[in-house]
């Protein structure tokens, strides 16, 4: 039995939760269990990091594989992983997991769990979190010992582990495969910045903010914090942001370490997707906002005041 | 264009949930809706059959989906279909995703939408299963989509970008927020989806095999963060002072 780790690439190298999830593999694994990283695509020259930190990279190269496109990628992990009958199969939750991960199961018949948050080893075998009523209540599910695929969070662990293994690199080729989707467009994406859920650092705002203009401000404080800008429903409904930065219920779920909050009031919408933040900095007019329920520090005062003189004293701590 | 929605039931976000049995079950009142994200794929199946110059759309639910099947008739849909079966609650997405596979394939489609996830587990999960089990290719996370050359035109948001795809038919998509603004069900509507004959099977009429679902091991609460620490002062002041606690104490920059 093996645990295996699908990889993601992100600029020149992996994406950050594909180097946690492998060294949560490494955490996990039991006694000889190798954790094995399988590199697709893109991935296949950008796996260095890799080197040292799991004991074998299986790199699948081939036409259709990059860019990324579903069908050629499911064809590809599919035939890699019928063939080595993982125990655990690792996965970043993001689009390229939602579009591959759930038809990889049914190709193969195995269990599927997303948006899961943590791994552990638990007797006879693993047992995962997952979040069940829109984080209202988690779930632990246990793993046997047959293969099971798990897609996780990003900043659901540390990516820090030793590089202190003997790696072995295995190449391999894809079989061709037909592509149905065809791309007609492709704009390029919001380069400089880290994904909204990547980011360690999350700054957001709500209609407090009382302007489209005053989104500067959550910028402005993100970019000394080197984090990401996500905003509330009211903000996109009212048509000052676009709905790929909405946080909560019908937008994305963010899990930083840092999560500032600012002109958000705190209802459920919003609150079901940072609530995994570990650090929460709450700033409201409202003393009895319900947001402060869910912060671990509060600010009551103006946004349009408190933003910039946190960003102010955030510069002058690197200064 | 004959369209299939799948869709699901799920508690209301404000609906009271507590963990019981020592951590053995979970309370859920009983306050349940159509899943906000098929909410829209029923609204964006029946503008695509405007669009398409007619054909059907029915919804497809399972287990304790009764609700949702009617919903998505009072909407406009134009038929609905039920998983009928115990096995159902509480089973794997796999066997979900079976036993949908199997009523779109028996009744015929040209298209199956779904929301892009449920609002209870976020999973997004069965959609997919069921376009590699009928062997149709999968968009996820769509926000545009209009019929071209036989096929459609897709249109999503990936990461930052912006895409457009040429998708042929019969195909799976799972809708986003933003494609289209679902409808408030009209009187008249309510009325055919309360009257409406809900086609029922079990898994062992669509000849499915139920897969073990994997093992609860146990429920808690959200992380019940300590109470908040306020920090008071002017702006200048109380933002000077976060700052220091977030590094020294709390140790996030």
């Amino acid at each position: 039995m093996a645990i295996w780790v699908i990889c993601e690439e992100h600029g020149d190298g992996l994406r950050r939760t594909t180097q946690e999830l492998a060294a949560q593999a490494r955490r996990v694994a039991e006694d000889g269990e190798p954790v094995v990283a399988l590199a697709v695509g893109a991935c296949v020259g950008r796996a260095g990091w890799l080197d040292g930190r799991v004991h074998r990279v299986v790199k699948v190269a081939g036409g259709g594989l990059v860019p990324f496109s579903a069908d050629p990628w499911v064809a590809a992990v599919a035939a890699v992983l019928a063939e080595a009958e993982p125990r655990l199969v690792l996965w970043g939750e993001g689009t390229r997991a939602r579009e591959v991960m759930p038809r990889v199961a049914a190709r193969l018949g195995w269990p599927a769990v997303a948006n899961a948050l943590a791994l552990e080893a638990a007797d006879g075998g693993a047992r995962v979190l997952r979040p069940v009523l829109g984080g209202k209540a988690y779930q632990w599910v246990s793993l046997g010992g047959a293969p099971a695929l798990v897609a996780f969070r990003p900043n659901s662990f540390d990516p820090e582990v030793a590089a202190d293994l003997d790696t072995r690199v295995e190449e391999r080729s894809a079989e061709p495969c037909e592509d149905r989707v065809r791309v007609l467009e492709r704009t390029a994406g919001d380069g400089g910045r880290v994904p909204l859920t990547e980011a360690q650092v999350v700054v957001a705002g709500g209609r407090g903010l009382k302007d489209a203009a005053n989104l500067a401000l959550l910028e402005d404080l993100a970019d000394a914090l080197g984090g990401a800008v996500g905003v509330s429903r009211a903000v996109v409904d009212a048509g000052w942001a676009d709905h790929a930065i909405q946080v909560g219920k019908s937008g994305k779920t963010v899990s930083p370490a840092l999560y500032v909050v600012a002109g958000v009031s705190g209802a459920v919408h919003h609150t079901m997707g940072m609530d995994t933040a570990k650090v929460v900095v709450a700033i409201n007019t409202d003393p009895n906002a319900p947001i402060f329920k869910y912060a671990d520090y509060g600010v009551v005062g103006d946004a349009l005041q408190v933003l910039p003189a946190l960003a102010a004293a955030v510069r002058a701590l690197g200064t | 264009m004959d369209i299939a929605v799948l869709v699901k039931e799920v508690p209301d976000l404000e609906a009271r949930v507590q963990v019981v049995q020592d951590g053995g079950a979970l309370d859920v009142e009983n306050k349940r809706v159509l899943n906000f994200f098929d909410e829209i794929a029923v609204a964006a199946a029946l503008q695509l059959k405007e669009a398409g110059g007619g054909g059907r759309v029915y919804a497809v639910g399972a287990g304790s989906g009764l609700e949702a099947v009617r919903r998505a008739i009072a909407m406009g849909a134009d038929a609905g279909f039920l998983v009928d079966d115990p096995a159902v609650d509480g089973a794997d997405p796999l066997t979900v995703a079976r036993a949908l596979a199997a009523v779109v394939r028996a009744e015929g489609f040209d298209l199956v939408l779904a929301g892009r996830q449920a609002t209870d587990d976020e999973a997004g999960l069965v959609g997919p299963m069921v376009a590699e089990l009928l062997g149709v290719p999968c968009v996820v996370g769509v926000t545009a989509a209009e019929p071209a050359d036989g096929g459609l035109v897709v249109g999503r948001e990936v990461d930052g970008a912006s895409e457009r795809l040429s998708v042929p038919v019969p195909a799976v998509l799972t809708a986003e927020k933003g494609w289209v603004e679902p409808r408030v069900p009209q009187v008249m509507g309510l009325m055919k989806a309360m009257k409406a004959e809900i086609g029922r099977r079990t898994l062992a009429d669509l000849g499915v095999e139920p897969v073990p679902p994997l093992a609860a091991a146990g429920y808690h609460g959200p992380r019940s963060r300590p109470a908040v620490r306020m920090v008071e002062g002017e702006p200048a002041e109380a933002a000077g002072e976060l700052v220091r606690i977030l590094r020294d104490e709390a140790r996030v920059l």
